[in-house]
Formats: structure tokens, sequence, C-alpha cells
């Protein structure tokens, strides 16, 4: 209507009214509401449209019918008929493409001046005739009323008053909301399942801000679903705040599942599944370009930050309205359905751009995906979904969800299969004695020797296992699982380690007893680990006088076993063990002898070269300097007096290498190597 | 949700709860193209693959029947994405079909064009095809009849085999149906192998797959190929045939290591025809010897791969296949369902089992504990002696000694790896011992006296056990043994322990060192065994006495 407004500038409204391809009497209804809503006004000389009507409409590319506003002084519809009919075939065809094509085109060679008679090709033709306007440059406009006159007088071929009808098909209401149901739940466990893996493996964010595709696939792969379902996933975590970019352990930037998601794994499946779906609804994410390449050939990351649409919500909020009018017991038809919808969505909304309806599509499909929709049709609760009221959708879909069970059948097979969705407490005790083979609707769990160990590494005993298992088991637990349990809890724990500073043996059990239950000796830290063995944590000469003080006689066992007796009043120290082996104090000895040779050689040069006469020493600081350039220059043997690390001083038998930066590296032969010395600490240089 | 036995999981593995009371019906519905995978107690796997998904094609079942019977007997509702692939996967099978055409001869035709053009594209497929006869057909050279339909079931486009088959040299064979009948499955597998062309014919051990072979031949009244595991197998098979065809000694030839006869019915072992000398076959004339008009491969399942080649070749010859499972452990299912034929009859285990036809064995595993001193030994040696350490522990001996005693006077096998533990058996137990250095003829002679009771006990190595046919035997008791294929182990299992007359239940012993190698071994026995759905206890050495014999 605003259209054929904009297409006849002003005009009557009879014959506005006569220009809409619809219904006069609900064209007239229109007309009247653009005039209630002050779109349009009527001006003495008719209906017109709002100035900035026009200019709002004409910032969005093109308008619906494609036709532009005629031109100020429109010829009769009948003038303009007349032209097109003299037009030759070439020239009609032409002006109906340039029609179809948003009333816009260009003429490159035509001249813009030419009377009909002169037109040589078919552009001039039109141009000639006016039946399409010179704009600047090359461009040619084709005007409002020879749009019209194309079509018949219309603004659109078809009738625009006519809704699209959706194509339907009869299903089982039961049927649809199974079918949504068993999508939700699949959807709530993924979700779960992929946010337990990235709680232990989380992937990192890419530097583009998004999941790189190895990731996405590794994703894909621990689903069982394909790379569009396993990007829907994680864009309906990140959607419902369940996943955040955050550091990980070693820093790196890396998706992690939030704190609200242990809120949310608390909650009734259909609340989760409820959160999900709200999450999604109310994002402006498109998980669906996920894969597919942008205007620059660059391929669309999942969580990519630029991958939001402002559009995307209105499609997903559009999909649902318009799957809602689908009566109960009818869904969209196979094939020809979710296209029907489309189609009805376009002429609900006729000014979206041409992406709206992949959207739509896309957001079909993710209904199913996420159990809002099921088999094509609206089920109770995805109907309260699309009214916006999510805690009645989870109310609808909880009875049709399997019910959390409290059991598992324990197999001979050493399988455990809970036959739903188990309790938050027996699964996670289940998961620690058990591995998982498969999920879905049910979860078969493995128990192997080395699942059984991870139990008892968690603290759990024979029989705290033996108990969970009958009392989470219906059938009786079968006779080869308690063996295996027996077996791994025979094993376990066979050998034990721990820390001691001393041990007590006693043949008299009940003398060891009484040390170790002595209040007296509480400090000592006594611990019986036999009847005939016990251990202390306090070392040898604190233990021995206090259990004297408590009336035992302890003798004192060397390490081979024999008993030393020694008097109680010879005071003992504790024999300091040797932190290294015997043989590494030799090496120390003979490479101490080797050091001591060594320094005694340099000690005889530095004698040696001793000079006569003490001028020979320098002693300023750049007499030093200069002598130590000369030695290096001259590849000679110097001593020096140095101050040591502790401020001794000493002297040092050197053959000079390098100056530089205050350092003085040279050949010690005292040292047998390369040294450092500071200059400031040279106390002087003298021949050697 | 309703209340079903069935659970769908995401990764196509179907869960069927047992004790369910619609059970037996949910059973019945998803048999027909769903694999049974493990057959514990509670819950039985079973998977769907696209070759059972095919097989269920091929018989008639189509992707409407199986997303119905999924939707019916579900407990909860089934993954969206497994019905569209049910329905996709289905869809496949049957687009090509491999036709005789009286002029151009076999010709590959598809309904489906665009199908058609992707298969022709295929690099793999090129080398196999004629010229195109018209938009929906092209020309296929006979002798690529098999390599064809193993490269389109590759490509994911299995094609039916409608260009029938030779009718062979024709042959009279009957079944002699004195003092015996053919039970009711049995005749059910060969009409619908018959009905079918070729296939494959899947029955538990123990049912009979011998009698099924010998009334599809009573159906083809051709001459006939018969393809078996081994020579034990093999004169089984001749003794079966004499005893239940019209056939007489002199029509059966054996063609294998030793003897190498070709009559009209003729059995030969896998091992010959797969013999390499030179890089050439020398065998294989074998094939084109006679004009068979049946072949039947017995034990599918471990079919070896030459044979494979060889089958691809006889297309235009009946196959049938024998098995007890069509899941193999290389994995080769494809090669089966493409070169032998989809599965023709697959009879549930159970219900055999209910008209008393077969009987599970009641196995126990005997847990023994090493005398300390062999425990040192054991802790101390080389990992490559431990199992033979673990296995022939002397705490071994005693325990056979108890078992032998407590079912004294039933027929009872004794059945080990290590020849010395054997002999030192054999003298405590004062029974003969059958091991690789034993001669046929005494091997046959022992055998035949154990059939027919006068040998109570028989002391055998894994060399003689292989395939042996036993039935009277009631009490196995296995001392060593590698356990090395699983399949392997259910195979012996389930040929050794046929149903007694008396309606007595079979036993199984096998004696395992605790914590050692030899009970890690067991555990993977044990849990095939489970999932076969066998009875399966554990006993402590010590508590034997206590048991019920």
């Amino acid at each position: 209507m605003l259209d054929a407004l904009l297409v006849a500038g002003q005009t009557t409204s009879a014959e506005l009214i006569s220009i809409v391809h619809a219904d006069e009497e609900r064209t007239a209804a229109a007309l009247q509401r653009l005039l209630d809503l002050a779109l349009a006004w009527e001006a003495p000389g008719g209906v017109r449209a709002l100035t900035g009507v026009a200019d709002a409409m004409r910032g969005m590319p093109g308008l619906v019918s494609g036709l532009r506003p005629s031109s100020p002084e429109p010829a009769r519809p009948d003038e303009v008929a007349a032209r097109i009919a003299e037009l030759t075939p070439a020239a009609t065809a032409l002006l109906r493409h340039v029609d179809d094509h948003g009333g816009e085109g260009t003429t490159g060679s035509a001249r813009r001046t030419v009377s009909p008679a002169e037109a040589r090709s078919p552009a001039e033709e039109l141009i000639s005739r006016r039946l399409l306007v010179p704009r600047d440059g090359d461009a040619v406009v084709l005007p409002g009323e020879v749009g019209l006159a194309l079509r018949g007088g219309r603004t659109t071929r078809e009738p625009v008053d006519e809704v699209p009808p959706l194509a339907t098909s009869p299903r089982e209401a039961t049927m649809v909301a199974r079918t949504a149901a068993g999508a939700a739940f699949d959807v709530v466990r993924r979700v779960e399942l992929l946010l337990d893996h990235w709680g232990v493996q989380p992937p990192s964010v890419l530097r583009s801000g998004g999941l790189a595709v190895r990731d996405l696939k590794a994703v894909a792969r621990e689903l069982h679903v394909d790379e569009p379902g396993a990007a829907l996933v994680v864009e309906v975590a990140l959607a419902s705040g369940l996943v955040a970019e955050a550091a990980d352990t070693d820093g790196t930037p890396s998706w992690l599942p939030t704190d609200e998601f242990d809120v949310w794994s608390g909650l009734p499946l259909a609340e989760r599944w409820a959160r999900l779906v709200g999450g999604w609804l109310a994002s402006s994410r498109v998980p669906s370009l996920v894969g597919s390449r942008d205007a620059a050939g660059k391929s669309w990351n999942a969580l990519a930050p630029e991958l939001s649409s402002g559009l995307s919500e209105e499609a997903r909020r559009l999909a649902l309205q318009g799957l809602a009018e689908v009566p109960e017991g009818e869904v969209l038809a196979v094939g020809t359905g979710i296209a029907s919808l489309v189609q009805r969505i376009a002429w609900l909304r006729p000014r979206r751009p041409t992406v709206f309806a992949d959207l739509v599509t896309a957001a079909l499909t993710e209904a199913a995906v996420l159990g809002v929709t099921g088999a094509g049709g609206l089920p109770p609760s995805g109907r309260c979904v699309a009214a916006g009221d999510l805690p009645a959708a989870a109310e609808a879909i909880a009875p049709h969800l399997p019910r959390p069970v409290d059991h598992v059948l324990l197999q001979a097979d050493l399988t455990a299969v809970a036959p739903g969705p188990l309790e938050t407490e027996v699964a996670r005790r289940l998961h620690l004695l058990a591995d998982v083979e498969s999920r879905g609707g049910a979860t078969v769990y493995r128990f192997t020797s080395a699942s059984l160990r991870r139990g008892f590494d968690a603290g759990w005993s024979s029989g705290e296992v033996r108990a969970f298992l009958h009392s989470v088991s219906q059938t009786p637990v079968p006779q080869p699982l308690e063996f295996l349990v027996d077996d791994v809890a025979r094993t376990f724990g066979s050998v034990r380690v721990g820390h001691a500073e001393a041990f007590l043996r006693a043949d008299d059990e009940a003398a060891l007893a009484a040390l170790v239950h002595d209040p007296r000796g509480r400090s000592l830290g006594l611990r019986l680990l036999a009847p005939t063995v016990a251990i202390a944590t306090s070392p040898l000469d604190v233990l021995l006088p206090r259990l004297r003080e408590l009336g035992a006689a302890p003798v004192v066992e060397a390490a081979d076993g024999t008993v030393r007796v020694s008097r109680p009043d010879l005071q003992r120290a504790r024999t300091r063990r040797g932190r290294r082996p015997a043989g590494a104090v030799e090496a120390r000895r003979a490479a101490q002898v080797q050091a001591v040779a060594t320094a005694i050689r340099a000690g005889d040069r530095a004698e040696a070269s001793r000079p006569a006469s003490a001028e020979a020493t320098t002693t300023t600081p750049s007499g030093a300097l200069a002598a130590l350039r000369e030695a290096i220059e001259a590849g000679s043997t110097v001593v020096i007096g140095y101050v040591d690390n502790h401020g001794a001083t000493g002297e040092r038998v050197v053959d000079p290498r390098r100056l530089d930066g205050g350092r003085l590296s040279a050949y010690d032969h005292r040292a047998d190597d390369v040294r450092e010395f500071a200059v400031h600490r040279i106390t002087g240089v003298r021949h050697a | 949700m309703n209340d079903g036995p069935l659970i769908v999981q995401s990764d196509k593995t179907l869960l069927l709860e047992v004790d369910h009371p619609s059970a037996v019906e949910a059973r019945k519905a998803i048999a027909p193209f769903a694999e049974l995978e493990r057959s514990p107690e509670h819950i039985h796997t079973y998977r769907l693959t696209p070759l059972g998904l095919w097989n269920a094609r091929a018989a008639g079942h189509d992707a409407e029947q199986v997303v119905d019977a999924l939707l019916t007997w579900s407990r909860y509702a089934v993954p969206h994405a497994l019905l569209v692939d049910v329905a996709e996967t289905m869809g496949r099978y049957g687009r090509l079909r491999l036709e005789k055409h009286p002029v151009h001869g076999l010709v590959l035709s598809s309904t489906d064009r665009p199908v058609l053009e992707e298969v022709l594209r295929a690099k793999k497929v090129a080398g196999m095809i004629g010229s195109r006869i018209d938009d929906d057909s092209v020309a296929v050279h006979p002798s690529e009849r098999g390599n064809l339909k193993q490269a389109l079931l590759k490509l994911g486009w299995p094609a039916e085999d409608f260009a029938g088959y030779v009718d062979g040299e024709a042959h009279a064979i009957d079944l002699a149906e004195d003092g015996w009948t053919l039970r009711p499955y049995q005749r059910e597998a060969a009409d619908s192998f018959w009905d079918g062309g070729s296939g494959v014919v899947v029955l538990p051990c123990g049912a009979g797959k011998t009698i099924v072979g010998a009334a599809s031949m009573a159906h083809a009244r051709a001459t006939t190929l018969i393809l078996v595991t081994n020579t034990v197998s093999a004169r089984q098979w001749k003794d079966e045939l004499v005893a239940r065809t019209s056939l007489t000694e002199d029509e059966i030839g054996e063609y294998s290591g030793a003897v190498k006869e070709i009559r009209p019915v003729t059995i030969a072992t896998y091992q010959v025809l797969t013999t390499k000398r030179k890089g050439v076959y020398p065998h294989l004339d074998l094939l084109d010897a006679r004009d068979w008009g049946l072949i039947v491969y017995d034990e599918v399942h471990l079919l070896p791969a030459p044979i494979f080649r060889m089958t691809a070749d006889l297309q235009a010859r009946r196959r049938l296949g024998l098995t007890a499972t069509l899941v193999r452990e290389d994995g080769r299912e494809g090669e089966v369902f493409s070169l032998i034929g989809p599965k023709r009859y697959d009879a549930p285990w159970k219900d055999i089992e209910a008209q008393g036809y077969i009987a599970p064995a009641d196995c126990v595993e005997v847990r023994v504990s090493l005398p300390d001193g062999e425990r040192l030994a054991y802790a101390t040696s080389d990992p490559d002696t431990r199992y033979r350490l673990a296995s022939c522990t002397h705490a071994k001996i005693d325990v056979v000694r108890r078992l032998v005693r407590q079912h004294a006077g039933q027929p009872t096998l004794v059945i080990g790896q290590y020849i010395d533990q054997l002999d030192e058996i054999a003298e405590m137990l004062d029974a003969p011992v059958i091991k690789g250095e034993t001669p046929v003829k005494e091997r046959q002679r022992l055998f035949n006296a154990f059939r027919s009771g006068e040998i109570g006990l028989l002391v055998v190595s894994k060399v003689a056990n292989f395939s042996i046919d036993l039935p009277s035997a009631e009490v196995a008791i296995q001392v060593s043994g590698s356990f090395g294929s699983r399949q392997e182990e259910a195979q012996r299992l389930g040929r050794l322990l046929r149903p007694k007359t008396e309606g007595r239940s079979a036993h199984f012993y096998t004696i395992v060192s605790r914590d050692t190698v030899d009970a890690d071994f067991a555990q993977n026995r044990q849990r095939f065994l489970a999932e076969q759905g066998y009875a399966y206890r554990i006993v402590d050495a010590g508590d034997l006495t206590a048991e019920p014999s």
C-alpha cells in the first residue's frame, strides 16, 4: 500500500486503490491505517506520503515491488500504454528486463536526446519515448507509471492480499511432541557433554576471537554430530551464557564453561532445556553461517564475534510464530513446507533483505535440532516458546523427557546400563568407578580394573564399592563383577608406603600396644603398623630418652639388624646420614687433591716470578689496566693481586685474555680454567 | 515417553531390555535390520550399520518399517538425525540394478539417472563398464560382475543383482530324511536362500548349518563345491552329507592338502585354495574344474581374503554362505555382502534355544592361586615365559583331578596348549593324549572311541581340538590356551557342547591362575562369553568341592 502510494506520488484515494492488486475494501482499510498512523496525509491534491517516509523507504535497497516513483508529471496511463505498443519487440524485452531488475539500468552508448524516429537501438527507442528517463551518468530509470502500465496498471503482478498458504500434512500430535522431546533431550545432553569436555580440555580462543576449525571438528567427533550440528551446540552454549572466554591454567585465552554451567547442570532437564532455548531465541548469533565463507572468501569460525546479525532474532520469532499457525495435528509438509513458511514470512515482512529468508530457514532447522519443533510441527512446548513463555514450555515438555533413573542394570560382561538419564549423584559416582561406553537416552558403563582402581584411588573401599553397586542395581550384582572388585581390592595398596623417623619392634605385643597408647608418649607420634611393629615420627635421639622415661628399656638396632647395647648415660649424637654415596665422597677427595696440587704449582710459579724489587708491581688502577692490556697483547702471564668475595687478598697467576666492561677474562693457572675477575678488585699486576 | 523395551542411542546402538514384557515382539521387529552385538543377561545391544540396513532392504523391508519399528518400541524419543540417516541409507540400496539384457548381456541400470552418472564417473568403476546403452543403462563385462558390485558398495550405492545364475551341471541330490526331519528353521533358511538366489544364512553355533547346506543342495540338484575351514571339518561335512542325503561316499570328493579328488560334490579347504606357489595359486583351477551349480562357504566370517578375489569371478554361480555371525574381526563384512550376497536368513538365537535345539553351556572359570614358590618364580621371570609359568602351575593339575572325579561317568575332554602339562595330566588321569605328533589314524580312532563312549576321558592339545566335532562331550576342561581370537573360542565352544539328549547341560571349565597374565586373558574371554549370553561363573579352586555336579 505504502509502496503504491510512493509509486503514485500524489494521487486520489480511488486511483491509489485501483493500482494495488488486491481487494478494494482491504486496500481502502490499509490506506486508512496509513492515514491513522500519519504515514500518509490527505493533501489538497490527493493523498500523499509524508516526505520523510519516502526518504526512509528509499534508504532501503529498492522498493518491494521494484517500482520507482512516478515522474513528477506522469503521462496518462493510456498514453503510456500507447507508447509501449509502438515499441519493437527488442525494446519491449529490454523494458521488461529493466522492470524486473529494480527499474534501473545503464545505457552505455545510447544517445540521450533522440526523437522516436531517429532511435537506432532499443535503448534509444525507450529513451526517446520517455519510457526510460535518463539520470546522471549512464543511468536510466523506469518511471513508476511505465512500470504500472507494464504490470497491467497495478503495482504488482500477483495479488498482494492473499496470504501465501502453508504446505502442511497431517501428523499425530504425540509423534510431534515425542520427536521434539527427543531432540530436546539430545541437545541438553550434548551441551553438557561438550562443556564437561571443555572443562577438562578447553580449546583456545583464536586471535580473531572464534573457535578453530580443528576444535570444531573435534567437538563434532566427540558429540557424534556433523560440523554444522556441532557449531549449533557450541553457539547455543555461548548464547545461554554457559561458555565464555577465559584464561586457562597456562594463561592462554580459552573457551571455558562458566560457573553458570554448574548451576545449570543441577537444574531439572526441562529447565535446562528452557535455558538453552531462551538463550538461542534471544541471541543474535548466526550458527548457520559457520563453515561458509564471507564476501572476502574468509570462512566463518564458530564463536567468532562477528558471527551475528540483527535480524536473526526476529527471524527466529517469526519462524516460530508462523509455525504456530499450523494447527495441532498438522505439520509442515516434507520438502515444500519450509519453503512455504519462508514465503509466508516474506509476505508478512516484505521489506526485509533477501538474507532474511536464509535466516528463517536456518531458524527452522535450529528449532528442530533444539527440540522446539518436532517433525516439522510445533508441540505444546514449542507453542509456549513461540509465545515467549519459557517456564510454561519447560513444564509442557517435562512429561515427554526421560525421567531420571536412580538405578542401573549390572551385567556379567562387566557393563552397567542406566536405562535413562541417571540422577546426578549416582552418575557422578558411577562415572568414577566405570568408563562410559555409549551415550544417548541410556548410558552404558564398563567396569575395568583400571576404572575400579580409580575409585579406590579416590578413597573408596571394596566394601563401599560393593555396597554402592548393590544399592544402584535392581538385579543381583553379577558374580564376575564382584570378583573383579575383589581382585582389584586385593592388589590395591598391597604395598604401602609412608614416612617414619624410627621404628619400634617388640615381641611383646601388649607392651608395644601399651607404649603406643600411653598418653605421655603422644608427642612421639607413635603408630602401630602391626601387633609387633610401631613407627615413630620423632628421631631416635628424642625417642630413646622419652621411651626410657615411659618405662621402656629400648635397645638400638643397627642397620644390619644387630643390637647395639649402650650405656644409658652415655650421650650420643645421631649419626649424620651422608647424603652422598661413598663414591661421590672419594671422587671429591681426588678432585681436592688435584686442586691442591694445581694451587701449589701456581703458587710456585708466582713465587718464581716474584720480582726482586716491589716497583715492578703496578698498583694504581690505570697502571694495572695498562699492564693487563699489555699482557693481553703479548699473551704473557701475569700475577694479579685479587680481593675475593670474602674480602681475602690473594695472588693469582693468570693469562689475561680480554678486558671489557670492568671485567677481566683470564686463564687462571690455579683453577685450570678461564675465570672472570672484577677489575676494581685487582689490587696490583706484575709480570710473572 | 512410552514404556518400550528399546533404547535408541545416538551412536546407532540399540539397547533391548530383555526382561521387558514386550521384549520378544520388539526383538522380532528389529532383528531384520539390526545386528546383535552383545547379549548378556539383561540388556542386549544391537547395532545399526549400513550393511544391516541394506540386508533388510534386500529382504524386502523398507525404511518406513525400520523407522516405524524404532519409534514403536523405543522408550525415549529417537534421535532425529538417526531416523534421517536410516531412511537415507536404505534409500541407497537398489537404485542400481544389475540385469541380464537380451541383447547387451549384463547391464547396469538405474531408475535414478544422477546416481548412475555419479558412479560412472567414479575412478574405481571406470575400468569395469562397457559402452553406454541408453541414458539409464550401461553394459558391464560379465567378468567384472563381482568387482563392480564390490566397487559400488564402496561408493555407497550397492547394486541389486538380478542377473540370475547358471544352472550348473545337474546332479541328483535328495535329502534322506530317514529317522530325522529337517527342523522348521532349517527348512526356512534353505528356502529363503533359494528364493533370494545367493546370500548368507546366519545360524547360531550348533544349530545345524551343515543340514541347511544339504537342504540347499537338494534344492539346487546340481554339482556343488563346498569350501570349509580345515580338513577335519571337511571330513565332518562328508560324513554328514552321506548320512543326510542320497549322496554316496563315491560322489563326494575331498580336496585338501592330503587328498585331491574332484567329484560331483567336492569339499575343499580354504587352506589348499589359498596355497601360493611361486606367486600363483596352483589349485585355483578347481573352481573351474566343473560347472558348479552351487558353491557353499562354511564359516563365512573366517573366509580368507584371497577367496574373496576368487569369489569375485564366480558371480554367475549360486553362492551360499553359512555362519554364526556376520561380524568379521577384519572388518570385511562389506565384501561378504557384495560378493556372496546379503543375509537371507537369521534365526534369533533365543528362539532356537527355546525350541530346544541348542543349549548354552555352563561356563565356569576356576581360579587357582599359585603356590608361593611358583609365585616368586613367576614374578622374577621374563615376560615371554610368564604365560607358560602361569598356565602350567601344578595347582591346576590337582583341580583337574577333582573336576574329573566330580564329573565321573560323563564324557570329559581336557584341553591344553603345553604338551608337557598335558602329558603330566594324562599320566595322572591315566587317559590317552592326542597331540600334534599323534598320527591322523590314531586320532580318528581315539575320537571315534570317544564318540562311541568307549573312552570317557580324553586329553587333547590345541592342535587336535581345532574344529573337532565331539557331540558326546559333556564336560570340557581347558587348562591352558592362548585364547587367540574370541571368535574361535565361541566356535569351539559351540561345536564341542551340543545339547545333550538327557537334557543335562554341558560344562565348560577353564582353569586360571589368579593375578597372572593367565587371568588377564581370561578376562577378555569372560567378557566375550558373557556378551554371547553364556552363563558364566567364577569359582575359587578351594570352593570346588561344594560345586553341585
